[in-house]
């Protein structure tokens, strides 16, 4: 009896997690006008409106922002990784006078919301002529990224011990050489879970994107899926809508479904040690 | 040689990251200080120095006390619903199962994606033509309400969403934190004769006392700093009914352009995080579990 109800209780929340997603999904394969007219109707299967994606694709500019998207992803971490790994090895293997006090100010960030600081930002970007550019959004992403990553490469690094630093350096590697040579690929596992971690978290970035990237060619996918919603009203034809959904929605579920088990990790090593 | 070349190597390598973090974060955290003191709208650089004019609006700013308010209403309801469902459903995780094996590779899935299609998702959900009155006109409801559209209900949908929305992220939490109580501890209670809700509010509930401590704090953290789900789905409306410190910052900023007043939002907003934190760890000081010495 008792195991009947755990059962039961367990299987309502699984449909409350999926069924709006599923719903989405189905929608977005539904005429545009049925979504809202009868939203529990399943798409007719020898209807299924794959329009409805090369509609969000190419007239809704959803092309533009998922390229976008990858390119500003994808370029701040290809910037974050190596910065935020060579100071997390310097700070968790050289200690230095003032290391400490350094190590510290590099974790404030994560003490105040971006809120705060979001008008100053705003007009240094202005200033330096980055406002509303992919390139902008790269380095205010790299920017507030550095703090989490350099704490967990830092964990990382810090349970390397100091002999295999010791015995590179022996064998004639100078400081640099041990570092890229040795030290990083043996934190590359460190590497994955931050990468991942930190990707996704700016693939669905939208705060920072809202203020600073504001014109239709270097809006990210977070920015374009709303402007559908008011772009579209008018003809109330939600289908591009729903099909932008699944395409910001797909790529991240796919990432977690395979590193799922890190990313639990992680996730929980974060908050506990946090 | 060695000495000079090991500090030329930590100069190097540190230079990077402490530049853009420099330049980008600690420089704009400064000038946040320095901008809540002016009076300054528009675009221009016409700013003034008003010392703390804009801190004596904000204390006698309606609205920004009723988005305050808001704000702690979503904590404490939304908190509580989180916390009570988050350990009922790492419990019954506990018995395992089909069931509790698929909820496990399912109940991230909302926190990983994009929190802007969470709030489009919820948005349509509450539409007057959407998935729930859809439902509730299915089974005879004939007059739903409007939710988003109803100042009496706006916040607390916007509140159903955010608590899909972190739901599993808080399940995970507990689920690891009842896992990290021995077995015999649960065998030895058993053979005392506690079991049911005894064993849970004598042993279970205070066991978990570090986890709720972190759970808490990220309430606080999540809840206050909440911005786009308001913002999507109510732009915190209808008529202000559902508006929230950062939405309130937003429209005032980028809005109305009163970039001198916005800071001070983003200041007053920062002390509130930051006091009820303080509060948190006081009322979390000691581990009632572990005897002073």
């Amino acid at each position: 009896m008792r195991k009947l109800i755990v059962t039961v209780v367990l299987v309502i929340f699984i449909l409350v997690v999926l069924l709006p997603l599923l719903w989405v999904v189905w929608s977005s394969l539904k005429p545009g006008d049925r979504i809202l007219g009868a939203p529990w109707q399943l798409p007719a299967m020898n209807d299924l409106r794959w329009s409805n994606y090369g509609k969000a694709w190419t007239e809704a500019g959803i092309g533009q922002s998922f390229w976008n998207s990858v390119v500003v992803t994808a370029a701040s971490l290809v910037i974050l990784l190596p910065i935020s790994a060579m100071a997390a090895y310097v700070l968790a293997k050289y200690p230095f006078r003032g290391s400490k006090l350094l190590q510290t100010v590099f974790m404030g960030q994560m003490m105040f919301p971006v809120f705060l600081v979001i008008v100053p930002l705003f007009f240094l970007l202005k200033d330096l002529r980055l406002l509303d550019s992919l390139p902008g959004l790269v380095s205010v992403y790299v920017a507030y990224s550095l703090s989490f990553t350099i704490f967990v490469l830092g964990g990382f690094f810090q349970a390397l011990p100091n002999e295999l630093m010791e015995a590179a350096m022996i064998d004639g590697c100078s400081h640099s050489k041990t570092f890229w040579r040795v030290m990083l690929p043996l934190a590359r596992p460190g590497l994955v879970v931050v990468g991942i971690f930190v990707g996704i978290g700016l693939w669905n970035e939208y705060s920072l994107a809202l203020v600073l990237n504001n014109s239709p060619q270097n809006k990210t996918l977070p920015l374009g899926i709303p402007n559908l919603t008011m772009t579209q009203q008018y003809q109330s034809d939600w289908g591009a809508l729903f099909a932008g959904l699944v395409i910001v929605m797909a790529p991240v579920l796919l990432v977690y479904w395979f590193f799922r088990d890190r990313i639990h990790e992680a996730m929980l090593a974060g908050a506990i040690k946090g | 040689m060695d000495r000079r070349g090991r500090t030329a190597f930590i100069v190097s390598f540190l230079a990077p990251a402490t530049l853009i973090y420099g330049w980008f974060v600690v420089w704009p955290f400064l000038q946040a200080v320095q901008f809540s003191t002016y009076r300054w709208r528009g675009l221009s650089m016409n700013r003034q120095f008003t010392g703390a004019e804009n801190f004596k609006r904000l204390f006698g700013d309606q609205v920004f006390w009723q988005s305050v308010g808001h704000n702690l209403w979503l904590l404490l309801v939304c908190g509580v619903v989180t916390v009570a469902l988050s350990v009922g459903l790492a419990h019954a995780l506990k018995g395992g199962g089909l069931a509790g094996r698929t909820l496990r590779a399912v109940y991230l899935f909302p926190q990983v994606i994009s929190l802007v299609a969470v709030a489009v998702l919820w948005q349509f959900i509450f539409n007057p033509q959407g998935l729930l009155n859809g439902g509730l006109r299915l089974i005879g409801v004939t007059k739903p309400p409007t939710w988003l559209g109803d100042p009496k209900l706006a916040l607390g949908a916007v509140g159903a969403a955010f608590v899909w929305y972190v739901l599993g992220f808080y399940v995970m939490l507990f689920a690891a934190g009842l896992q990290s109580i021995p077995e015999d501890v649960f065998e030895a209670a058993e053979l005392d004769g506690s079991k049911g809700m005894h064993r849970f509010t004598r042993l279970t509930w205070p066991l978990l006392w570090s986890v709720k401590r972190v759970a808490v704090v990220y309430l606080v953290v999540n809840v206050m700093n909440v911005f786009a789900l308001v913002f999507l789905m109510t732009r915190g409306g209808p008529d202000r009914k559902s508006e929230v410190m950062l939405t309130y910052l937003y429209e005032q900023a980028f809005t109305d352009s009163q970039f001198g007043y916005a800071t001070a939002l983003a200041v007053g907003n920062f002390v509130v995080i930051m006091a009820l934190s303080l509060l948190i760890l006081f009322i979390f000081r000691r581990d009632p579990t572990t005897r002073k010495a």
